[in-house]
């Protein structure tokens, strides 16, 4: 009896073929890798082309050839003097400062979402302040981040904060309160106590819809860390583009925007594939 | 013995603006210490609530359930139950999900790995204890939710329609493979199905229901010998039974069109 479920169960196995070798994954990454380079290529050779050509002026709007030579010879520096700064390390204090704030704000919603959900009352009190604070973008945020915090790391990751913290709260509330009743039965008849429901069914059920919230809401954080570079703080990827508008200097606005993209795709990258290796039980949308 | 009895059991539902639906009226069902009891009824009759009740999971409206003559209140996992769909965790392994309850419960860790690789082998499992439940076919993940509930050591098994989405089959296997671990693990069982074939089947004594509100018609022991075959003349005797009852049962609460307007 056990013996013919088991080749019922093996048949099975095979074509559902679980996880594929290490092979293949590599080579799929690399695939992927081409993929999203590719259109890129193409479209930095008919940029390279155009300004060769004589179509496109190279002091106003120069090609990568132009601008990545000027990042080596100065050295991945920028700025004169005592401004300037590595390349490296604006890339480094933008990267942190958005990291730093999603963290933050992505555990804070989720710890504030799971006791509101709990406490009836409290939710009643707070969910209208979040609902009014949640359309306030990130961006409005950076005049009071800089008067309560200076210019300097704290007001550009309580910007990051503020942009994701009240979205996700309500986020959290509703993923909590559309949770599948029968789940939580079935905790409930396997002798787990209700704070162990919160703990190992309710919270892992809602991680992957707060998590892919977080990553929608990535995009406006990152731009809302840029504007304060621009407008205040003193270092990062903003503040070489300002720096750039400032000397006139087309090379370094045009580096300091390729570097923004590059960043955010990385950070956007890195999100997704956070979901898709630890929260992988629900599908990345 | 009496294991469970559950004592005219009435549930009304509390809907919205006031609409209320009376699921369970006057229902009494009881299962002795290591019988298999099947509830045998139509979609909608109160299957399921009734099970819940049972569980501890919902309360009564009136009337209460009873185990070892003292009253249930909550869940435990004395009285496990399989849902009608399943409710696996999927963030868990097959390994994780068996053990979900005895990790509650802070069983050592030697002696949980130890009783959930007995379950698994148990239930043909133990290659898959590291899947997860998207990776596994019905019957799979019918077999895991099975080996979760029995790894507790239930004393009653309730079981909510549990191969109704299976084919015929994978049914078949699923049905000899609960009536082996029935008699291995002696836990007594309550089991709620639409399928006339499979309460006669498995059971031991079928309570049958009907529904609007969900009632209980009959009560009937099967005194067919074990192991027990589809195709016996003395099995198609109390098929044609039951059949003849749930036609009656139906035909009673069926208003044709005409007479109905
Ligand atoms: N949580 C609930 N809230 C309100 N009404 C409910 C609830 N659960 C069930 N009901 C109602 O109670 C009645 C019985 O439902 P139940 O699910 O117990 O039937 P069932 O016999 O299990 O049906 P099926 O065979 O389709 O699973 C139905 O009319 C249903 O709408
Ligand atoms: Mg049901």
């Amino acid at each position: 009896m056990s013996r013919r479920l088991d080749a019922l169960a093996s048949m099975r196995t095979v074509l559902a073929a679980p996880r594929d070798g290490v092979a293949s994954t590599a080579s799929r990454m690399l695939r992927s890798i081409v993929r999203v380079l590719f259109p890129w290529l193409v479209v930095v050779l008919v940029w390279e082309a155009a300004a060769r050509a004589g179509y496109v002026n190279v002091t106003l709007f120069p090609p990568p050839s132009h601008f990545i030579r000027y990042v080596i010879e100065n050295d991945f520096r920028f700025g004169i003097g005592p401004q300037g700064v590595t390349m490296w390390a604006s890339i480094l204090s933008s990267l942190l400062r958005v990291l730093v704030g999603l963290a933050l704000g992505f555990v804070a919603a989720l710890a504030t979402g799971l006791l509101l959900s709990t406490w009836p009352a409290g939710r009643n009190f707070i969910m209208p302040l979040l609902q009014g604070l949640a359309p306030i973008a990130p961006i409005a945020w950076i005049p009071l981040g800089i008067v309560l915090f200076g210019v300097g790391n704290k007001t550009a990751i309580f910007i990051v904060f503020v942009g994701v913290f009240f979205v996700l709260t309500i986020a959290t509330t509703v993923a909590v309160s559309s949770v599948d009743q029968k789940l939580i039965k079935s905790a409930r008849t396997l002798g787990a106590s209700g704070p162990q429901i919160w703990t190992t069914v309710v919270l892992p059920a809602v991680l992957p819809q707060v998590f892919t919230l977080l990553r929608i809401n990535f995009f406006g954080a990152w731009m809302a860390v840029l504007a304060a570079e621009m407008v205040g703080l003193k270092n990062g990827l903003g503040a070489i583009i300002i720096m750039g508008r400032e000397m006139f200097d087309t090379d370094l606005i045009l580096v300091g925007m390729c570097l923004i993209g590059a960043c955010g795709y990385a950070v956007d990258s890195l999100l997704l594939a956070i979901q898709r290796s630890v929260l992988w039980w629900k599908e990345p949308t | 013995m009496t294991l469970l009895k559950a004592v005219q059991i009435t549930k009304v539902w509390e809907g919205a603006r006031g609409l209320s639906v009376k699921a369970l009226d006057n229902v009494s069902v009881e299962a002795d210490n290591g019988a298999f009891v099947a509830i045998l009824g139509p979609s909608g009759c109160g299957k399921s609530t009734l099970l819940e009740i049972i569980a501890g999971l919902e309360a009564p409206t009136t009337g209460d359930v009873r185990m070892d003559g003292r009253t249930v209140t909550e869940a435990s996992p004395e009285r496990c139950m399989v849902f009608q769909d399943l409710c696996l965790f999927p963030w868990l392994s097959v390994f994780d999900n068996v053990a979900f309850g005895l990790r509650r419960r802070g069983i050592a860790r030697a002696e949980l790995k130890e009783r959930v690789d007995e379950v698994l082998d148990r239930v043909g499992l133990s290659r898959f204890a590291g899947h997860f439940p998207h990776q596994l076919s019905g019957g799979m993940k019918q077999r895991v939710a099975i080996a979760r509930a029995l790894v507790q050591k239930p004393r009653l098994l309730l079981m909510d329609e549990p191969f109704a989405a299976l084919d015929f089959q994978t049914r078949v296997l699923m049905q000899h493979f609960l009536l082996e671990v029935w008699e291995s693990f002696g836990t007594t069982i309550m089991f709620v199905t639409h399928h006339i074939d499979e309460a006669i089947l498995l059971a031991d004594t079928v309570y049958v229901m009907s529904a609007g509100p969900g009632r209980i018609v009959d009560c009937v022991d099967i005194e067919l010998p074990r192991p027990r075959s589809y195709t016996t003349d003395a099995f198609n005797q109390y098929r044609v039974a039951l059949t003849e009852q749930m036609e009656r049962e139906v035909m009673r609460t069926y208003q044709p069109l005409a007479a109905a307007e």
